[in-house]
């Protein structure tokens, strides 16, 4: 920083020989992908900043993906294929050639096939999602049902709640909304373009309920924030119905013409007034009241889910059902500034335009294929959850060998650390004859597997998002793949002529297949390729308000505030009909015993800003931003009733077992829980859960609400 | 072109700490934390209780390019000095001999000090401006929570969004 220069200044131009190019960031995933501008110099990045002309990020860009350089040259990239050479888990490869490497897993796949039949292979993705398509192909020619994903534990449950209550989900219509309720989501710290379009929201004076048990920039701009215990919002939600009810400010219309089981629904909340509200929340009476009023009583209002936080508890689907009830309740569902119904493009984003994806993952129906893991421990998850299979069930059925045994797992961006008792995750993995993992970086589940396999950053590859704005992005390689990495499509495509050489559209390469994709859309590779920084659709579907007049997508054809598909598992705990709130299974409410001995509420997995899982915790950027350490978070108050510092050693344990980390005081936790992030190898907080804490609904973990003790380490690390 | 009345300007409301300037800043600047180089825009997370509640504050704290800079004048040097053309305090690091009189005399905790112990701090990225961009930070920040320009221009801004925020409250009530 000498002499500033137009070259030191990195401004493009012929004199500095700087030039930038288009692309997209998938650090974080989906609906959120930022468009780049990327800063070249002799083929290599030198800066990276965010497109002015892209409609979802605006020309910012957040820390993660300002650290894309550091993401994209980071030593610890995979640099070719390798094959496990000491005993599995030693971390000990040889490097192989992609032939080599391509030709063992299929080897070990038709084996696997041979003897035990195509469900025998279960095929994952973890991060990132561009490919998902392109793999649930893969399975379903190659015959198996087994395809899963990181939605097992993410966003689907959220899904099912909305299926469950409306049969078509609705986003919120912010643009269009006078009242925004955002129920436990932090898009400030996780999608900024997502915070940013609140922020011109709240310019033009819409009101904003924020729900969330932490303090966040959200909730500081919230007009009503409701401090609900973890894993209390259904009991929140049915008091705020209660409420809206006996003052009797719903649509009395919409429920009495496109409803199914009011009646029903009203005598079950008649017991949640306010005052039992707040004795189970935690949240005064007088907040519940008011938040109801305002929520009912604007013109238009709607409701902001979020991916998780409110599903990752053990009662997590029935409190959302009871969630979205507020909006059926109130007659904003399916309008304009209410949750508003488009059907979906592509991956889970509805873009205004129409493709092929349905039909192109899936070229045999699941009726003709074994039936999926899980298929009856999670019979909801089976009928209404995207087809997928459940990995959650994955660790049991490795251990039972029922129904049938599982013998290969081909992994792309998968993470050990994402199942609730981790460790006994990865024992059960023993069983499998093998196991192929495809990432950028060599993480622990890598250096766990039999074949490891060099995937690239999405600036070495092209991928195809839309965005739900009309806006439609096919992104261009700004450098060639480094080492010997290849796109994670292309590393499909290679896997289906060895496995599947007979699947018409694989054959045709990865162009074909996206132009066979998008022709619905009338656009064609040719023509995206021509903006790779993305445009614009031409004729942009606007779909009609009320879709629901000509029949809801339910069994009853009506919204439910009675579940018709719940009510078939009437006698299983936990399907109630009704949006019946239980407690979590490990809390204060339900098991006071152990709460004795654990006082803490334990809540997990929200996000830091610099942080998303552990993709990029890693770079020395992003690590800058926060203290070198795993840390939870404690409250101020708690710390000092229990002589706690800041950056004391704290020993954080449940019943399940136990991890050193450092303290963090912080107003941002509530008085009586702690707050732990995910994704330290050195301090794994999923080990502190059992494998089947789980959501019986949706096989989700009760990652946000179990039970936990604080002890401060007296030697504290140094 | 720059002109003496554009400077950095944070608005504290918008602000989450998110750090998405201070990345930029280093992404810029090639400043790499293992080297012991820190960006020049540094995040506080600030917590007080008032009378009814805890409330949280961030802040994305960098140099003022202070008219008056007590840095300059403190400068035994000359390293510091005034760019005439922005009106920013800059550093000729070829020329800085490590004695930190800055650091005495900067009642921010601005300037930080490399490997080589020369003074490392914002040069408000003077180089994009003269070419026409915003400084790093300011372009990365998602919120407008920094802003680069005439603080004059920036207040006519916050003030007609908070107008027409209140014509839209109007409008509700009506």
């Amino acid at each position: 920083m000498s002499r500033i220069t137009r070259l030191t200044a990195k401004i493009p131009g012929p004199d500095t020989g700087i030039e930038v190019k288009k692309s997209l960031c998938a650090i974080c995933d989906p609906l959120t992908q930022c468009g780049l501008d990327v800063y070249l110099k002799d083929a290599r990045i030198i800066k990276i900043e965010g497109s002015a002309e892209h409609p979802f990020n605006k020309g910012a860009i957040c820390p993660k993906g300002a650290a894309g350089r550091q993401y994209v040259y980071h030593e610890n990239r995979i640099k070719t294929p390798l094959r496990r050479v000491g005993p599995r888990g030693s971390g000990t490869f040889e490097p192989i050639s992609w032939d080599e490497a391509l030709d063992s897993i299929a080897e070990g796949c038709m084996t696997a096939k041979s003897g035990y039949g195509p469900e025998s292979v279960i095929f994952f993705s973890g991060y990132t999602k561009y490919f998902r398509p392109y793999l649930r192909r893969l399975a379903r020619s190659f015959g198996s049902p087994n395809y899963c994903t990181e939605s097992s534990t993410c966003f689907m449950a959220t899904a099912m709640a909305q299926k469950l209550v409306f049969g078509a989900p609705g986003g919120p219509d912010m643009a269009n909304t006078d009242c925004l309720m955002v129920w436990s989501s932090n898009p400030y710290h996780t999608a900024h373009g997502r915070g940013a379009a609140i922020d011109r929201a709240l310019d033009r004076g819409m009101k904003m309920i924020v729900v969330d048990p932490r303090r966040t920039p959200t909730t500081s701009r919230a007009h009503i924030h409701l401090r609900p215990r973890p894993g209390t919002d259904g009991a929140l939600a049915l008091s705020m119905a209660n409420m809206i009810i006996e003052e009797n400010i719903y649509d009395a219309d919409f429920v009495a013409n496109h409803t199914y089981g009011f009646e029903e629904y009203r005598e079950y909340v008649r017991t949640f007034t306010p005052e039992r509200g707040e004795e189970l929340t935690g949240v005064p009476a007088a907040n519940i009241r008011a938040a109801a009023r305002m929520f009912a009583t604007a013109r238009r209002a709607c409701i902001m889910p979020s991916a998780s936080p409110v599903v990752h508890h053990t009662n997590g689907v029935q409190n959302y059902r009871a969630v979205f009830m507020l909006a059926a309740l109130t007659g904003n569902y399916d309008v304009r500034g209410g949750n508003f119904v488009e059907p979906p493009s592509y991956l889970y984003v509805s873009g205004k335009m129409k493709t092929r994806e349905d039909e192109f993952e899936n070229p045999k129906p699941l009726s003709e294929l074994a039936p999926r893991i899980g298929s009856d421990r999670f019979p909801v998850w089976m009928e209404i959850a995207n087809g997928e299979a459940q990995s959650m069930h994955i660790p049991e059925q490795l251990r039972s060998g029922k129904p049938y045994p599982l013998k290969c797992l081909i992994g792309f961006g998968m993470n050990y650390r994402m199942w609730p008792d981790s460790e006994g995750f990865l024992k059960s993995l023993r069983n499998l004859d093998l196991i192929v993992n495809a990432d950028i970086f060599m993480t622990d589940t890598c250096r766990r597997s039999d074949i490891v396999l060099p995937a690239c950053t999405s600036l070495e590859r092209s991928e195809l998002r839309c965005h739900s704005m009309g806006y439609v992005q096919l992104s261009s390689p700004v450098i060639e793949p480094l080492y010997e990495s290849r796109s994670d499509v292309d590393i499909i495509i290679d896997l289906a002529k060895r496995l599947c050489p007979d699947d018409p559209l694989f054959k045709q390469g990865y162009r074909a297949t996206l132009d066979w994709i998008l022709s619905p859309s009338g656009l064609t590779v040719d023509e995206l390729e021509k903006s790779p920084g993305g445009m614009f659709l031409k004729n942009p579907i606007n779909p009609p308000e009320r879709k629901y007049e000509s029949g809801a997508r339910t069994p009853s054809g009506k919204i439910e505030f009675k579940s018709t598909v719940l009510e078939k598992y009437g006698e299983r705990p936990g399907f109630e009909s009704l949006p019946v709130y239980n407690p979590p299974k490990y809390s204060p409410d339900a098991s006071p015993d152990m709460a004795k001995e654990y006082p803490f509420i334990l809540n997990t997995g929200s996000r830091l800003p610099m942080f998303i899982h552990s993709r990029v915790n890693h770079l020395s950027w992003t690590r800058s931003l926060r203290a070198n350490h795993p840390a939870a978070d404690v409250n101020p108050e708690d710390a000092r009733r229990l002589n706690i510092a800041q950056n004391d050693g704290l020993r954080l344990s449940t019943p399940f077992g136990s991890i050193e980390v450092r303290a963090n005081l912080t107003e941002m936790v509530m008085k009586g829980v702690v707050h732990m992030y995910h994704g330290w190898g050195s301090a794994d907080v999923n080990t502190l859960f059992e494998g089947d804490y789980l959501d019986p609904i949706s096989g989700f973990p009760g990652f946000k609400s179990s039970l936990c003790k604080i002890e401060r380490i007296v030697e504290a690390a140094a | 072109m720059m002109t003496r009345n554009q400077s950095i300007i944070v608005d504290m409301e918008r602000c989450v700490g998110c750090g998405a300037c201070a990345v930029a800043c280093m992404d810029q600047n090639d400043l790499l934390p293992e080297r012991g180089e820190t960006s020049c825009r540094r995040i506080y997370q600030m917590e007080y209780t008032d009378e009814r509640d805890a409330v949280i504050q961030y802040l994305s704290a960098g140099c003022q390019h202070c008219d008056d800079s007590p840095c300059l004048i403190a400068c035994p040097t000359g390293a510091i000095y005034r760019d005439e053309r922005s009106g920013a305090t800059l550093v000729d690091r070829d020329r800085c001999i490590g004695c930190h009189s800055c650091a005495l005399a900067c009642p921010f905790g601005t300037p930080r000090y490399d490997a080589d112990d020369r003074m490392l701090k914002c040069n408000l990225c003077a180089g994009r401006v003269e070419a026409g961009m915003d400084p790093a930070c300011v372009k990365a920040c998602a919120f407008g929570a920094l802003n680069f320009g005439d603080p004059n221009r920036l207040q006519d801004d916050k003030e007609s969004r908070y107008a027409n925020g209140l014509a839209g409250a109007f409008a509700r009530t009506r």
